[in-house]
């Protein structure tokens, strides 16, 4: 019975692990077993959704969403041309693969005041979100462009093919899964680049509401700030997960 | 007598491996030559580098020593001219065009018009009519050996590369694609040269057969295959085929 509506064993387990996660949090915090700071979950739910809140938290949404939301794009939008660029050019292969290594290795957390110095204020969280993006996008695109099979490879040169022609043909095609893996992957990756970004003076925002509620030892604010965080990555990464199962099915 | 298409001259190739100072002679001191519309079959076991000199054909490699040429021109000139077909063991299509576009994708590759009409027509040659929009995934592996080999006619090619196409299939199925390429090349007669290690695959459907040797490849025999065009796959069961193929493996057992 119970297969029949959840036909997959794992979605089960899932379940059962998240509620049980759920009950434990519940528990822990209403013996207050953690001390002050860290409350029942039903004490956060409540605090999360009081009507007299919903305008604060609505808008702080909707500034971290629209920074990482921009973020994710310019950073997809660099990631997927540099990796397109080497695959036409390899020349430029080592030199950006280590440029892109070199961008990773500085914390975000450093990358801000340069974003604050370069590019406005309000830019900033959109800012660090691309850089994250970007590496992700690179480096899943990089190995997807260049996981073609070595018949394929040859098969296009038999034929006369332009180096171009090939990667129309042959690589991106043949990447488009990667591509879309590392773009769900990197969406988390955005909302926490938004949310340190916003911690350099953006006016609104969720990483603003945890700065505030931190300072101000308001921890039913703090949690709530962290479970909004968390449910706008889950929703995307979700939706994605669903697109790349559709990607695997056509391009391979 | 017909015009020389395939020359190949005092060919040895060498490879350098990695961590390893001396180079792996693949093949050496290989001539010979393919007329214009000769079916040529290279025959000989695994690592004796029939595959090197198919690569050496289609300007994948250049000889170390020696001289490959096609029509009078250098295999690279032959490539860019878009005027080499070839299908590979592995069918290499590509899993996200249907069989139809598939079979076209070498047009779109020689910048050429894809011509419905022509590429019809090669979905018929190879009886996979009402297969057309069909994933490669949804297909046997002998049918897309027969795409493979559609896509590797479409561009009209003067030089056909064949390396193992029907290495993956079942005794059965192989027999059954040996009795198609047969037919489908008599209506062509295109210069082809297929690489194989199945001495009946060779002689059924070989003018001439060329036995190679093991490290270094070279060549220890040519044995010319008397039987008239269009053959028929009674010959199989003929003394000469037997004879023939006995002869080959005779051949063959001495190179181990």
């Amino acid at each position: 019975m119970l297969s029949q509506i959840f036909p997959n064993k794992n979605f089960i387990y899932g379940i059962l692990g998240l509620t049980s996660f759920f009950i434990f949090w519940q528990i822990i915090g209403h013996f207050q077993l953690a001390g002050l700071s860290l409350p029942s979950l039903t004490d956060v739910l409540n605090f999360l959704f009081d009507p007299e809140r919903h305008a604060l938290f609505i808008r702080a949404i909707g500034a971290t969403f629209q920074s990482a939301v921009m973020g994710f794009l310019a950073g997809a939008l660099v990631g997927i041309f540099l990796a397109s660029s080497v695959q036409i050019l390899p020349i430029l292969k080592n030199g950006s693969d280590r440029f892109a290594a070199v961008i990773n290795s500085v914390p975000s957390i450093a990358l801000g005041p340069i974003f604050l110095i370069l590019i406005d204020r309000e830019a900033t969280p959109a800012g660090v979100a691309s850089i994250h993006v970007f590496f992700i996008v690179y480096v899943s695109m990089s190995s997807g462009l260049s996981s073609a099979s070595r018949e394929h490879e040859d098969l296009f040169t038999i034929f006369g093919a332009s180096r171009i022609k090939q990667f129309w043909s042959l690589n991106l095609p043949y990447s488009a899964p990667a591509i879309v893996s590392g773009l769900r992957l990197s969406w988390p990756a955005a909302l926490i680049g938004a949310i340190i970004g916003e911690w350099f003076g953006a006016a609104r925002g969720i990483g603003i509401l945890i700065i505030n509620a931190m300072q101000n030892f308001q921890i039913n604010l703090l949690w709530s700030a962290v479970l909004l965080a968390a449910m706008m990555s889950l929703l995307f990464f979700g939706l994605m997960t669903f697109f790349e199962r559709l990607t695997y099915q056509r391009f391979r | 007598m017909s015009k020389v298409s395939i020359l190949i001259e005092n060919v040895t190739k060498s490879f350098s491996i990695k961590g390893n100072k001396e180079e792996v002679v693949a093949v050496e001191g290989i001539t010979l030559s393919v007329m214009q519309s000769e079916f040529v079959a290279l025959l000989g076991p695994s690592g004796c580098g029939k595959s090197t000199i198919l690569r050496l054909i289609s300007s994948l490699e250049t000889p170390t020593e020696g001289t490959v040429n096609i029509n009078g021109q250098l295999p690279r000139s032959m490539v860019s001219k878009h005027s080499l077909g070839v299908a590979f063991q592995d069918h290499a299509l590509l899993p996200w065009l249907s069989v139809w576009d598939n079979i076209a994708l070498p047009l779109d590759l020689a910048n050429r018009p894809i011509d419905t009409n022509l590429v019809n027509s090669l979905v018929d040659l190879v009886g996979l009519r009402g297969f057309e929009k069909a994933r490669p995934k949804q297909l046997s592996g002998g049918m897309r050996q027969r795409v493979s080999i559609a896509r590797a006619l479409i561009l009209s090619p003067e030089v056909l590369l064949l390396d193992e196409p029907f290495g993956a299939l079942d005794a059965v199925t192989r027999r059954l694609m040996n009795i198609e390429l047969q037919r489908i090349w008599t209506l062509q007669q295109i210069t082809t040269v297929l690489v194989t290690h199945s001495v009946e695959e060779a002689v059924f459907l070989a003018d001439r057969i060329f036995v190679l040797s093991v490290r270094p490849g070279k060549i220890i025999r040519e044995v010319l295959i008397p039987f008239d065009r269009p053959r028929d796959q009674l010959i199989m069961r003929s003394d000469e085929f037997h004879h023939i193929v006995d002869e080959l493996t005779e051949a063959l057992d001495s190179t181990e």
